[in-house]
């Protein structure tokens, strides 16, 4: 099920809230836990019993290493079992038929692929599982004894299938006792509202006009120029930004009104002004994941510049090979980091002195170049719209399609690029100074009131326009579906 | 010192008043989420939607296979999505914020000039299919109507009324449909070419600064007008040598002035006002009009039952019947004719009848046992006319049945 869905909007979200205020709080848990195995089932009925036995084995697994104490080895015995079972049913379930097909190609074998279908979520879950077994080995989080809490911390609806991934250590205290209040409501709805809205309004539309242009890129007629491919780009960059941050809002935002407190995913990506910074602000809970789990333990920085460059490279190959099991994410993990060890070694000091716009330049040409790779999970597909995009594609710099995109979707793109920035609280803060800077105490009651009818109605405004769109339900992936 | 005290107490009014802002948002759009959420359940479920046209989605049957393979969660999708409350009034919100925006293209429709949605164009995927089933109904016939085959493709609103696309429009300027109809005229050269694509054209350059228009499309629907079927059906004499008619010999009349058709409803936007539907009637005509399907026999030309309905354009032939036979006692010449067709030619039909004292109209969406057979078992056959317009023709599943 997605978050952008009748069925979820008026039926489940609103049935599970009002059971689970109604509960008394021994039993919320449970009902959090029940709704979010018929949220996973139905997506995939069969797959579930893969995530029981995950948080199962998990489960047992920390209880056996709690047991041992001070331990050491069986302590690093159980963990390395824990580690071992996940990463085997991960790489079973999202890379075999990667490695069967790459060994057919290389040594012209005939394998037959596995054909299995990826299990929802299965990159996150099973990222958010380890993260205990790993804190619980560094000791630095406590054992969980029960397992229908374990299990409703790894498969709560709001961040089980498309993130972010939030370590137990996170929530581990708020799933024995917390607060849940109409101020958390009030705030995580506003947050859930917001999502909605940006996934719906923003990363849906913008995402139609990249799918038109892709197709009009492989149409093989007169259809794409150099401009309009660059454009998709930007669309495509556009979409991917708002369909993964609103789903990381709306997961925020429902978190909140449960009473959990998850941490920020993203924090305006597409304002960086370099790829280093870009990748802080870029799905933080998994460049933290990476960094705490890989880069620190394999000895992060601190054993020279060879190892730390041998370290990123694991790293960023990792990144991207989590992102999907063919080669362009590899080359994407591997583009970046490359492009950071530059960063870090040659370029970045310049970098800084040169003139802000120029930066935010450099970056935006990285990362919108970057998501063209990160796209076409077909190389040839890939190096096609590349030429296209570099001019060696044979086609005209613009063309009367692009004027037609453009004539058409004016407006939203230049929203898309507005709201991608933080516009919004820069704007929210210039407003509360300006109307405490009027003269006269009933001129600023009356702006603030004034303000404050217009946020509602335009909210309500954008929740019914959002509503018509899912009730005409024309165009609705959700992209991080597949990691 | 009073003035700073002025400007902290302030600072937390705003910050107030945003808050009570986010409650009053929050609390509305909960109360209005539970109150769709119920309204839903209790309303009455309609099985048609007569706006769109088609069989709603019925509510899911669990089973456990379907539950197993996913398909009962897309089925109650589908069936939410499909009785939401005030559907076509979310649907008409939505098509006037994209028009509000600059969009000037909504679900493959244009928002043409003069009023004009016109269905976008997209190439044929199945040409050679077509030509195949064309010629096979060629072949297949032995009798001496053999002779007498022709074919008219008429082009849609897009093609002719091309100038009408708004500006950048991937069609405009690029008349994809003429280049489909010369492949498949030139693939068929036993086969009489009636184009009536030059005739359409003519009238539409005529009539341009002209205030006293009358339409060859509805603005609404995908079909032509009676005029523009009145206009091919000049083209059609011209071509056969047969004396057309004067638009003056017709009986016009305006029996409804609230047509939306097919291509309003994929907007779905209520405020496009109503049109008019035209009909030409000949009042010396004696017809007799027998719908084989339902023993059904009249002496007009229309159901005007379908006038108070949703889908008005119905009203021409009685909608769709796999095979008409029309009978018209005053024809100028003892001439049958079969007519292959689709929906196009319902409006073509009344022009036709003063020249065949009998006319058959297959619909071979719906008739089963294909032309050719009762092609060759009525000799009395003299002419065989195939009619098609340009946009159903690839998408038609009834071509498969043309033999």
């Amino acid at each position: 099920m997605v978050f952008s869905s009748i069925p979820f909007l008026f039926f489940f979200l609103p049935l599970c809230l009002i059971l689970y205020y109604l509960v008394p709080f021994k039993v919320k848990n449970y009902v959090l836990l029940a709704f979010s195995l018929v949220f996973y089932a139905w997506g995939e009925p069969i797959y579930i019993l893969l995530m029981l036995f995950e948080t199962l084995s998990d489960y047992t697994l920390g209880r056996l290493m709690h047991k041992a104490g001070n331990n050491t080895g069986l302590r690093r015995l159980f963990l390395a079992l824990s580690v071992i079972i996940d990463l085997s049913v991960l790489g079973f379930f999202k890379y075999a038929d990667f490695l069967i097909e790459s060994v057919n190609a290389a040594f012209g074998t005939a394998i037959t692929p596995l054909g299995l279908g990826l299990p929802i979520g299965i990159s996150f879950f099973t990222f958010q599982t380890m993260s205990y077994t790993i804190d619980l080995y560094k000791k630095e989080v406590a054992v969980e004894k029960n397992y229908f809490y374990y299990l409703t911390y790894v498969s709560m609806f709001p961040q089980l299938i498309a993130g972010p991934i939030v370590r137990f250590s996170t929530v581990n205290e708020e799933l024995h006792d917390r607060k849940i209040d109409f101020e958390g409501f009030i705030t995580g709805g506003t947050r859930f509202l917001k999502g909605l809205f940006k996934k719906v309004l923003l990363a849906n539309t913008i995402g139609s006009l990249w799918e038109i242009i892709k197709a009009s890129a492989f149409a093989g007629d007169s259809g794409i120029s150099v401009a309009s491919a660059w454009l998709g780009a930007l669309c495509f960059t556009l979409q991917l930004y708002y369909d993964f941050s609103a789903y990381s809002d709306m997961a925020i935002g429902m978190g909140r009104m449960l009473g959990f407190h998850y941490l920020e995913n993203f924090n305006y990506p597409l304002s960086s002004v370099s790829v280093t910074d870009f990748w802080r602000r870029w799905h933080i809970s998994l460049s933290t994941w990476f960094r705490d789990y890989v880069y620190i333990p394999l000895g992060g920085n601190r054993k020279g510049t060879l190892m730390q460059l041998r370290n990123m490279f694991i790293v960023w190959f990792l990144t991207g090979l989590w992102h999907g099991a063919a080669w362009n994410f590899i080359l994407w993990g591997v583009f970046y980091g490359v492009l950071l060890a530059l960063e870090k070694h040659l370029w970045g000091d310049a970098l800084k002195k040169l003139p802000k716009l120029l930066q935010h330049l450099y970056a935006m040409f990285i990362y919108v170049v970057g998501f063209i790779i990160f796209v076409f999970d077909d190389m040839s597909q890939l190096k096609h719209y590349l030429d296209i995009m570099f001019g060696l594609g044979g086609v005209p710099f613009v063309n009367a399609n692009l004027l037609w995109y453009l004539r058409n979707n004016l407006l939203l793109l230049i929203l898309g690029c507005v709201v991608a920035f933080p516009v919004y609280p820069w704007l929210k803060g210039r407003l509360a100074v300006w109307i405490n800077k009027g003269t006269g105490l009933m001129r600023y009651k009356a702006s603030a009131v004034a303000l404050s009818v217009m946020l509602i109605a335009a909210y309500i405004g954008l929740f019914f326009l959002t509503t018509a769109y899912l009730v005409n339900d024309t165009y609705n992936p959700f992209l991080y579906f597949r990691f | 010192m009073q003035n700073k005290d002025i400007n902290k107490y302030d600072a937390s009014f705003t910050a107030g008043m945003m808050s009570f802002g986010s409650v009053i948002t929050v609390m509305m759009i909960t109360i209005m989420i539970l109150i769709f959420g119920v309204w839903f359940l209790i309303a009455p479920k309609k099985e048609f939607s007569e706006n769109e046209n088609r069989q709603l989605a019925l509510a899911p049957v669990y089973t456990f296979q379907s539950l197993k393979d996913g398909s009962y969660m897309t089925s109650i999708q589908k069936y939410l999505s499909d009785h939401f409350p005030i559907r076509d009034e979310f649907m008409t919100f939505k098509t006037k914020t994209e028009i509000l925006t600059g969009k000037e293209e909504i679900n493959d429709i244009y928002i043409a000039h003069d009023g004009y949605l016109i269905e976008a164009y997209s190439e044929p995927k199945q040409n050679g299919k077509i030509i195949n089933q064309f010629g096979k109904l060629y072949q297949d016939i032995t009798t001496d109507a053999k002779n007498n085959i022709s074919l008219m493709l008429v082009p849609t609103a897009v093609t002719v009324y091309n100038d009408k696309l708004p500006a950048a429009a991937p069609d405009k300027g690029d008349l994809k449909q003429l280049a489909t109809m010369d492949t498949i005229y030139e693939a068929l050269p036993e086969i009489k070419r009636i184009d009536c694509y030059q005739g359409l054209l003519a009238q539409a350059q005529s009539e341009k600064g002209s205030d006293n228009v009358s339409s060859l499309y509805y603005h609404t629907d995908h079909h032509w007008t009676t005029f523009g079927a009145y206009i091919a059906y000049r083209q059609y004499c011209e071509a056969m040598g047969i004396t057309p008619l004067e638009e003056s010999s017709f009986t016009k009349t305006v029996v409804t002035n609230s047509f939306r058709g097919t291509v309003y409803s994929k907007l779905n936007d209520t405020t496009v006002p109503g049109e008019e539907i035209t009909i030409y009637e000949n009042p010396e005509n004696r017809l007799t009009v027998n719908y084989q399907d339902s023993e059904e026999v009249t002496d007009s030309l229309y159901n005007k039952d379908y006038l108070s309905k949703k889908d008005k354009y119905s009203m021409f032939l009685n909608n769709l019947h796999p095979l008409i036979e029309i009978t018209n006692e005053t024809a100028d010449s003892d001439k049958v004719m079969v007519l292959v067709k689709d929906s196009y030619a319902n409006s073509i039909v009344p022009f036709l009848v003063n020249h065949y004292r009998k006319i058959y109209v297959f619909d071979t969406r719906y008739y089963r046992f294909g032309p050719a057979s009762f092609i060759n078992e009525h000799p009395e056959v003299t002419d065989v006319l195939i009619l098609y317009n340009m946009n159903t023709i690839d998408t038609d599943l009834g071509i498969g049945g043309i033999f």
